[in-house]
């Protein structure tokens, strides 16, 4: 199908490759935790506890002697999950309000324009804080905070994206036929909008992962024992001088990942040949 | 042989007082600006028939095309078409007369979603219209549209980006033809077009008409293909229409009418011409002039021309000029 | 002797050949049309002339340009540079790509000739006011001080004639230069242009796709087609007997006035890709006349009754 072949292009560079090879690890991570981890996550084993990394546990123990492999096998699974449904929900609603504000003009355009730029001019981590802050601390919150935070940019970038198609002829030819509003922005606009602004999530998914781990850090988002790489990394830096692979693999993870995803996304702008239109809003 | 839209007779769209405004500005720090694109233009498109409009970039002639069409609404005056005032529609009557109605454009590169396959641009009035065909009529009814047009059906399952300028175009007229109107706007079909695909396109446009009997609304800024191509000619300037003449052959006697012929150079070094040099250059379309748009480049403007706007008045023979010193 | 002249030039890029073989003389003091529709490569033979093909990746793979007697392939661009601005001057199509928005009017002129002919600062002014005058240009002091964006599209193509002028160059190059504006505007600034260019005894290469155009102002006329020399002649003979079916077609679509209702034809065909040019004459696919040679062989450039035309059928 035409649509794969960009990402096919993308996987035939360098650093496609190897990027997409540890995507499909991590996203492999998530989906089959149960079968790749050799313990359950929250079993405590107090007194092999700080065990250093070794063939009964490849990654160590943490402080409760949980097995820190399978914890970030877990892990994966939460970090995912909460970074893309956030993005998801901040891609989809981006795309409305930022085709309706680019389409229709006026007042409605204004107001979204106003709060998204007040949006824009504050760091993610400051909005997701806030927004806890005021609905209360968990997975839902911390997934609630994130798509949010990024709202502003995705609607900021739907919107100059259908500003300049809508002065499209095919768009002015289209109303000529018969077609109501509902046509033109389904049919053309946001088909035509859609492939940077899907790019765009997805090297936000990058950053949402670790605005996730940031807030578990803080204990903010999953709750205990639910493993989150931020909370892993958090409990991990009382140990820092005594068991230092407790912090050391979730930040490795962490890392992997996020590197990953941007290396892949990067590849794919290229891939697309969109630079200039990511570059435009 | 008589085309069947040629025997009807009468006007099959009216345009009386046309006026368009736009605005620019008004917000914390430019004032509020207002520009008439089309100024009181008056106009009757007579069946079968091609009436053409001239004029140079800002005199009016897209905006008047997109009113024709109410794909803008007119800030005063009246369309008709076939008797019905297009102001007075509503939204769903509106969507249903664009069946009648339709427009080619100018820009070929970008008038079909760059998405679409030819096939599905086609079958797009259609869907739009809520015209519901079988999978065996929507076929014949592509097939059919394409080789109206000229092309191979083969070409259907191409996206726009695989064809050139005049094949793009040649698309574009058998998407406007596809609901069957009896209407054509065509703005500026060809001004992108290199010129062997221009007379191509042009030669298209003649036989269709003749074949399906169609009125056209000729835009162009090419006079010598608007002489040839149309049976009345309005010329346009600043939003107004100064000179309709009647025929091809009427030698226009408005001196704006006259400048534009005069820049028209013929493809005959045997008839090279000296240009009377028109002094200054088109004045803003937000400069409010109270007498004739054309009295500060015109060589024989009087106080009258900067006072007083001349009224277009019929010369006889459907000959109409909006001038108070004629030329002879 | 010509003062350019243009043997067989052949142009890669990358792997596309886009000129093969293009060849024609310019003499002092003459204007010479160079006609093609989109795709004949006539803006890319300005940019060899221009010697400023290396800047789009291009390369002349054969033949040579000489201009004033000296071979300008494999010049250093150092010297390159010196004689596009001194002898060999551009005029584009969009004037914004000449003009610096930032930099006053005045200034710009001013300085192609403080550089090009050492002229003082009030010297150079002087000059330029009177270039913006001669191009008739109303109130040449108060244009002097202003902005490109003041200035109308009609103007600032006047402002960039006038700066090619500015450093008395020996050739312009002249591509599209009026094919952006309006009509009224567009006939008044060649004339403009070809009555500066006629009193100066310049040469002028005008690259042009309005053959109304060629027949008001050129000489000689160069038509290229898809990257050849289809024909060269005198003016009067391209319209009067064109020997090449390309340009009797060519002249045919123009629609003149009192013309017969449906006698506009146009071409059949559209000018083929360079990625698929036709083997033989690659005029072939679109001319009422060709036979099995048109197709299998490349018709030469060939002496006809006057001019060079290449079809292996013009009957004289």
């Amino acid at each position: 199908m035409a649509a794969l072949d960009p990402i096919r292009k993308a996987i035939r560079s360098p650093r496609g490759a190897g990027s997409a090879a540890v995507l499909v690890l991590v996203v492999a991570c998530a989906v089959f935790a149960p079968l790749l981890a050799p313990y359950a996550y929250d079993i405590q084993n107090l007194p092999g506890a700080n065990t250093e990394p070794g063939w009964a546990h490849w990654m160590g123990t943490d402080e409760f002697g949980r097995d820190l492999f399978s914890r970030i096998v877990y892990g994966a699974r939460t970090s995912l999950t909460v970074a893309i449904s956030a993005i998801s929900i901040s891609v989809a609603a981006g795309l409305t309000l930022g085709a309706m504000a680019g389409y229709f003009g006026g007042p409605f355009d204004r107001a979204v324009t106003a709060v998204v730029d007040l949006t824009w001019s504050f760091p993610e981590i400051l909005i997701a804080l806030i927004l806890i802050a005021i609905i209360g601390p968990g997975l839902e919150s911390t997934m609630v905070a994130i798509s949010i935070a990024y709202l502003a940019q995705f609607t900021r970038l739907t919107r100059a994206q259908i500003m300049a198609l809508k002065n499209e002829t095919y768009v002015e030819a289209t109303a000529n036929l018969g077609a109501g509003h509902f046509h033109i922005i389904f049919r053309h606009l946001l088909p035509n909008a859609l492939t940077p602004v899907i790019v765009a999530g997805m090297l936000a998914t990058g950053d949402a992962i670790i605005l996730e781990a940031t807030l578990g850090f803080f204990g903010l988002g999953a709750q205990p024992p639910t493993p989150s790489w931020g909370a892993m990394m958090s409990s991990g830096t009382a140990q820092i001088f005594i068991a230092p692979w407790i912090i050391i693999f979730p930040g490795l993870a962490i890392a992997l990942t996020v590197i990953a995803i941007n290396l892949f996304g990067d590849a794919l702008i290229e891939a697309l040949d969109i630079r200039n239109r990511l570059r435009s809003s | 042989m008589e085309s069947a839209a040629a025997m009807r007779e009468g006007d099959l769209v009216r345009i009386t007082g046309l006026t368009r405004e736009f605005s620019s500005g008004g917000g914390l720090m430019t004032p509020r600006r207002t520009m008439r694109a089309v100024n009181e233009v008056s106009l009757d498109v007579p069946r079968g028939k091609v009436t053409g409009v001239v004029g140079e970039s800002g005199c009016g002639k897209s905006t008047l095309a997109r009113l024709v069409l109410r794909l803008l609404d007119a800030t005063a005056g009246t369309v008709t078409f076939d008797g019905i005032d297009l102001a007075s529609l509503s939204p769903g009557q509106m969507r249903k007369l664009r069946r009648r109605m339709q427009m080619v454009f100018q820009d070929p590169y970008s008038a079909i979603d760059p998405r679409y396959t030819i096939r599905r641009a086609l079958l797009e009035p259609f869907q739009v219209q809520g015209v519901v065909q079988t999978a065996a009529e929507a076929r014949a009814t592509v097939d059919e549209l394409i080789s109206m047009v000229g092309l191979s059906p083969r070409m259907l399952s191409s996206f726009p980006h695989q064809l050139s300028g005049g094949q793009k175009q040649r698309v574009g007229i058998a998407r406007a033809l596809a609901l069957r109107p009896s209407f054509l706007v065509l703005d500026e079909p060809t001004a992108s077009l290199d010129v062997s695909i221009q007379a191509q396109i042009i030669d298209l446009l003649e036989s269709l008409k003749e074949e399906l009997g169609l009125t056209y609304l000729f835009i162009s800024h090419d006079l010598s293909l608007v002489r040839y191509f149309c049976d009345r000619v309005v010329v346009m300037y600043l939003g107004r229409a100064m000179e309709i003449l009647p025929g091809a052959k009427a030698q226009p006697r408005h001196h704006y009418a006259h400048a534009l012929l005069d820049s028209n150079f013929e493809p005959d070094p045997t008839q090279r011409k000296v240009i009377t040099m028109l002094a200054g250059e088109i004045p803003s379309p937000f400069a409010m002039i109270p007498g004739c748009a054309f009295a500060a480049r015109c060589p024989a403007a009087s106080d009258l021309c900067r006072r007083e706007r001349p009224a277009l008045e019929d010369l006889g023979g459907g000959h109409m000029i909006a001038c108070h010193h004629p030329k002879n | 002797m010509a003062l350019l002249s243009v043997k067989d030039i052949s142009v890669t890029i990358g792997k596309l050949n886009l000129l093969d073989g293009v060849a024609f003389d310019i003499g002092a003091g003459e204007i010479l049309g160079l006609v093609g529709e989109s795709g004949s490569g006539k803006s890319l033979t300005a940019m060899c002339v221009m010697g400023l093909l290396p800047r789009i990746g291009g390369r002349i793979t054969e033949g040579s340009i000489i201009f004033d007697g000296r071979e300008m392939i494999g010049l250093p661009e150092v010297e390159l540079r010196h004689l596009r601005g001194k002898r060999i001057a551009l005029i584009s199509q969009n004037p914004m790509t000449s003009l610096d928005p930032i930099i006053r009017i005045g200034a710009q002129i001013d300085q192609v000739s403080t550089l090009h002919l050492g002229l003082s600062a009030e010297a150079a002014k002087a000059r330029s006011l009177d270039l913006i005058a001669q191009l008739r240009i109303p109130e040449p002091e108060a244009i002097h001080g202003a902005y490109p964006h003041q200035l109308s599209g009609g103007m600032k193509q006047r402002i960039v004639i006038a700066m090619a002028l500015a450093a008395d160059p020996d050739l312009i190059v002249a591509d599209e230069p009026t094919t952006a504006l309006d009509v009224t505007i567009q006939a008044q600034i060649i004339q403009i242009m070809v009555e500066l260019v006629r009193d100066r005894g310049l040469a002028l290469m005008l690259i042009t796709h309005d053959m109304g155009v060629v027949a008001q102002a050129c000489d000689r006329v160069v038509v290229l087609y898809a990257g050849r020399v289809a024909e060269t002649n005198t003016v009067e003979a391209i319209f009067a007997e064109p020997h090449h079916p390309y340009t009797r077609e060519l002249i045919r679509c123009i629609p003149r006035l009192g013309q017969a209702p449906g006698s506009l034809k146009g071409i059949p065909g559209a000018v083929p890709s360079v990625v698929d040019y036709p083997a033989g004459c690659r005029f072939n696919s679109r001319c009422g006349a060709a036979e099995d040679l048109c197709r299998n062989t490349v018709p030469a450039l060939e002496r006809k009754t006057s001019g060079l035309a290449a079809c292996h059928f013009s009957e004289v």
